[in-house]
């Protein structure tokens, strides 16, 4: 059945944003496939989303002093941006860069850093590494507060080098040493003060105060060091520089995008393309970004459906599909904890390694979490979204047989790309109640609940939870 | 009058508080005929115990705490998203509440007493009440957000008039939030994603404009709650730009505060309790420059940002009423506190 056309767009969309409803997919396909992809890699070409709104109605929202109401705020983002790879992009970072609400008891600092995620997440990965190195956060995070000229602490450094850039095997200890070094009086602003109330979670007396990167050059070690070969003086920048310039960066960058948009199960031939992109254009994640969406390997059908949706990309997108909480409605803070109980906190992952992704996304406990999420979503008539589905179902005739009925509400969700076993199994579900017919009123009129339950079964598919 | 004559701090109340002496997310007061001020705690976000932190707090208004009432929930004489508070001439308490859309009242002990008001955009409906106040007649004015109007009941709910609808023009409204009235009957509403208070008679016929987006002197982003003194000033929780305005009569700019907090008796109690954290905050530089980044005006702004970083600034004011004494309370939502201004000129 599928239209290859409007499947591939579904998949890019899928892959480079949270989804599209049908219309949004109509929309795209007039565009064109490059075009598309050229809105995704420009965010500033669309809106910004207004923030008045969630902050008049959600006080929580407003001051983001709590973790649960932080997740909220974001998940409300990704489901209403108008910048998709923007949103997908910060989620990206958050997961390469984890930093936890947890060990800071702070959730601004950690929105503060998806922020510097969607200004510099397709931008250039040096600027994106020095912002990191900054940012208040990952400071306090990786404890660089506590890294000081005479008493370095080498977490940070560490991690730098092993989670952030080229990966474990490309360095030795020595370059950690002098990784830390460098970064010695790379602080956070009044830093005792903080650390205490963040060490208590006091929120007192005024709720919480903000985080400022500060540099302390009393407290930097400006003697030589050897970096992977390179003796100097080096502070933080001069280390990130030479981070940028080693090809196991590139790699492990490369590695990182291609197992988040391409497929879960690596290919080395390609994640070199994109390694090379990446040397070519001086670690430029935009390019990078375009060749990999615009490359034969992504459009391809192995990468179709070749992901495991996290519950981010599950939940939001289902609420994208049936237009929940388009404005701000109470309600959305159970859906953030829906997608903690799926197994991603997000703006707390477990460790600084971030999630286990892929097929780890799924156990028998979370499944059942992840099909009733989207179930429920799916089956309220009341939402925008699945009254157009409705609509666009009514339009496709007034007596629509099992296999017609299905495969009309598989066009409406914008699931293409179903096994034929998944298509058998919701027609021989449809053909229990016969044919749809629309025109005809009985003493019941069960059509609309028809409707809605088919996208309910459709959402519960083995497929559905693939990207 | 003079700008700086008009309005000088006096002192502050409250300190961030789950349950208890204290405050979560305040959004509007009321004072009482005998001074008891009535603080409303929207609190949030909805779920599990923070449920229960929605309240209203009783206290007066030199700090002395005297207790609490109501809990977050759906059912009678509960909170979900309250709004807005007001005192009638009987000293019962009006409760407006926009996720529930209605109206409860309460006596001044805090005891339930009924509710009114119904979900809809039909006459006599709510979507999502803002703000009330009482009018000379003790007649409840609305603002009913998300229906882009002004209504006036009785005590009871019987609607009596409404104006307004969507619109950018005189006399429509985009999403008003607070209310006022002035000692001639006159009502002030923050007309809040048109970025300008609106001014209409008693009848409810327009009167005047005043405002208009921006940052400068005399210009409104999203304004919240206000208030107008016997001179006729206006002085409006300019929400957008995180900082009260004072206007006069003719909505010309008078003054401007972006508030000074100092520590309440709440929070110097806190700190003798926790003598530590008393001295590490002594060290620290309370009052940091923060410079503008990108991101900043991408999202919430500068002033935004610079309220999350400077504890003394207002940071979300949402509300504006007058007291006895020539008190102006200002509701500093984000920093869970009263900041308390003195009228100079009396």
């Amino acid at each position: 059945m599928a239209n290859t056309e409007l499947a591939l767009m579904a998949h890019l969309m899928r892959r480079a944003g949270f989804g599209a409803t049908r219309d949004e997919l109509d929309d795209c396909l007039a565009q064109g496939y490059e075009s598309t992809v050229e809105q995704l890699l420009n965010p500033e070409r669309s809106p910004v989303m207004d923030e008045d709104l969630i902050r008049r109605y959600h006080i929580d929202q407003n001051s983001l002093m709590l973790i649960e109401s932080s997740q909220a705020y974001w998940l409300y983002r990704i489901i209403n941006t108008q910048r998709p790879l923007e949103e997908k992009m910060a989620l990206f970072w958050h997961g390469l860069f984890a930093t936890a609400y947890g060990k800071l008891n702070h959730a601004k600092a950690v929105v503060n850093q998806t922020n510097t995620f969607r200004r510099c997440g397709l931008g250039d990965f040096r600027t994106l590494l020095l912002e990191l190195s900054r940012d208040p956060a990952m400071i306090f995070w990786l404890d660089n507060k506590d890294n000081h000229k005479d008493a370095p602490n080498e977490n940070y450094g560490r991690e730098l080098l092993e989670l952030f850039s080229m990966g474990i095997g490309n360095y030795t200890e020595d370059d950690v040493k002098a990784c830390a070094r460098a970064f010695t009086g790379w602080t956070i602003a009044n830093a005792d003060y903080m650390s205490i109330r963040a060490s208590r979670d006091s929120i007192w007396p005024h709720g919480r105060l903000d985080w400022q990167f500060e540099y302390l050059p009393e407290d930097h070690d400006d003697s030589d060091k050897t970096f992977l070969g390179h003796t100097g003086p080096f502070n933080g920048e001069d280390i990130i520089d030479i981070i940028c310039r080693q090809p196991a960066t590139a790699w492990f960058v490369a590695a990182k995008l291609y197992g988040y948009f391409v497929s879960d199960t690596p290919n080395e031939e390609s994640i070199q393309f994109l390694a090379d992109k990446f040397t070519e254009t001086g670690g430029n994640i935009r390019e990078v970004m375009r060749a990999l969406l615009l490359s034969d390997f992504f459009r391809g059908d192995e990468a179709r459906l070749a992901r495991v949706k996290s519950p981010t990309e599950l939940v939001a997108g289902t609420a994208r599909l049936a237009g929940s909480y388009q404005f701000p409605e109470w309600g959305i803070v159970n859906l953030a904890m829906d997608v903690s109980f799926m197994g991603q906190e997000i703006l707390n992952p477990p460790t600084v390694e971030g999630w286990h992704t892929g097929r780890e996304w799924i156990d028998t406990g979370n499944l059942v979490e992840r099909v009733n999420s989207a179930a429920l979503e799916m089956g309220d008539l009341a939402r925008p979204g699945v009254q157009a589905a409705l609509s666009r179902v009514r339009e496709a005739g007034d007596t629509l047989e099992p296999l017609e009925f299905v495969d009309v509400c598989l066009d409406v969700l914008g699931l293409y790309d179903v096994t034929d076993a998944t298509r058998e199994s919701l027609v021989n579900h449809a053909a229990r109640d016969g044919a749809l017919e629309f025109g005809k009123r009985g003493a019941v009129d069960c059509t609309d609940a028809r409707v809605a339950e088919m996208l309910q079964l459709i959402v519960a598919t083995r497929e559905f939870q693939l990207a | 009058m003079t700008a700086t004559s008009l309005l000088e701090y006096s002192h502050t109340l409250g300190f961030m508080a789950n349950q208890g002496r204290g405050f979560n997310n305040p959004v509007d007061l009321a004072v009482n005929s005998k001074g008891i001020v009535y603080v409303l705690n929207r609190a949030g976000p909805e779920v599990g115990v923070r449920i229960a932190y929605k309240r209203i707090t009783r206290c007066t208004p030199d700090e002395e705490y005297l207790g609490e009432f109501c809990t977050g929930g759906t059912g009678d004489g509960e909170l979900w998203w309250p709004s807005s508070l007001a005192f009638d001439d009987e000293d019962r308490l009006f409760v407006a509440d926009e996720a529930l859309n209605r109206i409860s009242i309460f006596d001044q002990d805090g005891k339930y007493l009924e509710k009114w008001g119904v979900a809809g955009t039909g006459d006599g409906q709510f979507n999502r009440p803002s703000f009330i106040a009482f009018d000379r007649d003790y007649n409840l004015l609305v603002s009913d957000s998300l229906n882009h109007r002004v209504q006036r009941y009785t005590t009871d709910g019987r609607l009596l008039a409404q104006w307004g609808e969507y619109g950018g023009g005189d006399g429509q409204f985009n999403m008003p939030w607070g209310l006022a009235v002035d000692i001639h009957g006159q009502v002030y509403v923050s007309d809040w994603r048109n970025d300008r208070i609106q001014k209409f008679d008693e009848s409810g016929a327009f009167v005047s404009t005043f405002g208009g987006p921006g940052q400068a002197d005399g210009e409104l982003n999203r304004p919240a709650g206000l208030a107008v003194d016997r001179q006729g000033n206006i002085i409006v929780a300019d929400w957008g730009n995180e900082r009260v305005q004072v206007l006069d009569g003719e909505g010309r700019f008078a003054a401007a505060f972006r508030g000074e907090s100092r520590d309440s008796l709440w929070a110097q109690d806190y700190f003798a309790a926790n003598p530590d954290e008393a001295s590490a905050r002594r060290a620290a530089l309370l009052e940091p420059e923060i410079e503008s980044r990108p991101e900043y005006d991408v999202h919430r702004g500068y002033e935004w940002e610079r309220s999350a970083n400077v504890e003394k600034l207002f940071w979300g004011p949402t509300s504006v009423k007058l007291g006895p004494n020539g008190l102006v309370y200002v509701v500093d939502s984000l920093r869970h506190r009263i900041q308390i201004y003195r009228a100079a000129t009396g």
